[in-house]
């Protein structure tokens, strides 16, 4: 169903205010979609009888429908673009020099909501580029987490389809994913740097020994929650990075008004929150 | 280097160009007109109409979605009621200098040069808008001026600005440092050095000038610090026509966030995230318009 570019303005404010996630302009026509799923779903007919649904009492649950539908769960390798390049060209050198001077050479990077393991895995092809120069002699600890042990069991067999594999650089791919019958096969070499585990980010106490961190990721999660809940777990976060760490959100994403003891720190086409 | 040195450099490798693009002559009449106080929005059209380059450009701008007129505009005199004799003497400026040049072929590729003109410009008057400053057509227009002397470097030294170009690609520095470092002289100054040629208004000079440190401003710091950030956001958010550079920057360590946050506390609430994304919303507007700008020329 097609909506007025007033009707777009109103659910794009309205779904920022409530879930910290922007739709860009170019997304409206991908949004009217999905919304046209839910209103078929709800039996509602026009725009402003699904808005006022939304708005209403029982409009949480089915903003978590909503908000299913249009941020596309499956994940894939290389998805953050953007992201990736100002960690690998900007932060990963800087994070370097400053825990030299600490007398530190671990770097610890924790995936929060790894499903089936496409970001932590990312994360470790990168970083394993830099071992022969930047990264030479370094620890390097992944750790990915998610709530859901299916995923979790996924993230650790290591075996994608094309779907999953289709961002990945040649030079990446040739050297670390290798194809049997469309399935496509982590290296060893790779899945030894990382680890999964099952982990509730609502449960505090496991959440405050996930510690010493200096990138932690947690992508299209944070958006399901309420704004307390929100804030306690990005003060989890925050607390759980080394000084000078960053904590970076997903495509879209905004923390503003979650926490005030992160800074913005911005790169071409990003941004991440510094401790 | 001092600022001196580098402000006498620039005035002579400015001083030593023969053909220096001028203001058109039309244009410069329409500013002097502009400051008698009696002038009628009539006499202003006549006059304007006699170029037809500035005319078709000044349709184009007014009519661009960074004016976002209810209904389009086609005739000139309608356009000057609509936006008044104080903006008519900033488009007129505008449109004089993207006129001055046009027709030549420098080491920068001119459409990226004037997307991320104007994409400052555009930012610029947000910005301007959203903490209250009191004039956002002026914070509007030095966006758009600011980088200048780039155009001039990139016409009129342009081998040596290859070779600044390099060599911001490979050692990871900043262009004004590279131009500082390899000419003796940057941007900032040999714009300034034009400005002042043509007698631009001392606070877009200041823009010129020290949008790279509006601490250092003398006549404007605020609209300074205001075209400061907005440069930044641009190189950020795809509109970085360098973009050799990886650039990143925190804010709450700028400078001019730090002044503009002095003077308007306000700031503080701003949702920068939201802004960032509302700017790439902002992109396609802003290409659009300089396309359409250099379509006829």
């Amino acid at each position: 169903m097609a909506i007025s570019d007033n009707e777009f303005e109103q659910l794009r404010d309205f779904i920022y205010n409530i879930c910290g996630m922007y739709f860009h302009t170019s997304k409206k026509y991908f949004l009217e979609n999905r919304f046209s799923r839910r209103m078929e779903a709800t039996g509602t007919k026009a725009f402003q009888d699904y808005f006022l649904l939304l708005q209403s009492t029982q409009g949480s649950e089915e903003l978590t429908y909503l908000m299913d539908e249009i941020t596309t769960n499956e994940t894939y390798f290389f998805r953050n673009v953007s992201q990736l390049a100002a960690i690998e060209n900007k932060l990963l050198p800087e994070l370097v020099e400053i825990k030299k001077k600490m007398g530190s050479s671990t770097l610890r990077i924790w995936s929060a909501a790894s499903s089936s393991g496409e970001e932590a895995y990312t994360l470790a092809m990168i970083l394993l580029e830099k071992r022969s120069k930047l990264l030479k002699e370094w620890n390097i600890e992944i750790v990915g987490t998610d709530i859901n042990e299916t995923v979790i069991a996924q993230a650790n067999e290591g075996i994608y389809n094309a779907y999953s594999v289709r961002n990945i650089p040649d030079a990446y791919r040739d050297k670390y994913i290798r194809e049997d019958n469309g399935k496509f096969i982590l290296s060893p070499e790779i899945k030894e740097f990382v680890t999964f585990n099952k982990l509730n980010l609502y449960e505090d106490a496991k959440m405050v020994f996930m510690e010493n961190f200096d990138l932690i990721f947690c992508a299209n999660v944070l958006i399901y929650f309420d704004v307390a809940s929100k804030s306690k777990v990005v003060r989890h976060f925050y607390n759980n990075l080394q000084p000078n760490g960053y904590f970076f959100v997903g495509q879209s994403e905004s923390l503003h008004g979650v926490n005030d003891k992160f800074k913005t720190v911005h790169f071409p086409g990003c941004f991440g929150y510094k401790k | 280097m001092d600022k001196n040195l580098m402000m006498e450099r620039a005035e002579i490798v400015v001083g030593a160009v023969d053909d220096l693009p001028t203001i058109p002559i039309i244009a410069t009449k329409v500013l002097q007109l502009l400051n008698n106080p009696d002038v009628r929005v009539e006499e202003i059209a006549d006059l304007m109409l006699t170029d037809q380059v500035m005319t078709a450009r000044v349709m184009k701008l007014l009519n661009s979605p960074v004016y976002k007129p209810t209904q389009e505009i086609s005739s000139l005199k309608r356009a000057l009621v609509y936006l008044g004799l104080r903006h008519i003497r900033e488009l007129a400026l505008t449109t004089s200098v993207i006129h001055a040049f046009d027709t030549t072929t420098g080491a920068l590729e001119l459409n990226a040069f004037w997307e991320h003109s104007f994409g400052v410009g555009m930012v610029s008057k947000i910005i301007a808008k959203k903490i209250g400053f009191l004039d956002s057509e002026k914070a509007y227009i030095s966006g758009i001026l600011h980088d200048l002397g780039e155009v001039f470097l990139s016409s009129f030294l342009r081998e040596p600005f290859m070779k600044v170009l390099e060599y911001v690609e490979t050692h990871s520095v900043k262009l004004v440092d590279a131009e500082e470092e390899l000419l003796g002289t940057t941007h900032c100054e040999i714009g300034l050095s034009m400005a002042r040629k043509w007698n631009f208004p001392d606070s877009y000079c200041d823009v010129i000038s020290y949008h790279h440190n509006p601490g250092r401003a003398k006549v404007d710091p605020m609209l300074c610090s205001i075209v400061n950030l907005a440069d930044l956001f641009c190189a950020v958010r795809g509109l970085n026509y360098g973009g050799r550079v990886l650039i990143s920057f925190n804010l709450c360590e700028e400078e001019a966030w730090g002044i503009l946050m002095h003077a308007y506390p306000r700031l503080a609430q701003m949702d920068v995230e939201r802004f960032c994304y509302e700017l790439d919303d902002a992109i396609p507007d802003v290409t659009a318009l300089v396309s359409s700008m250099f379509a006829t020329s």
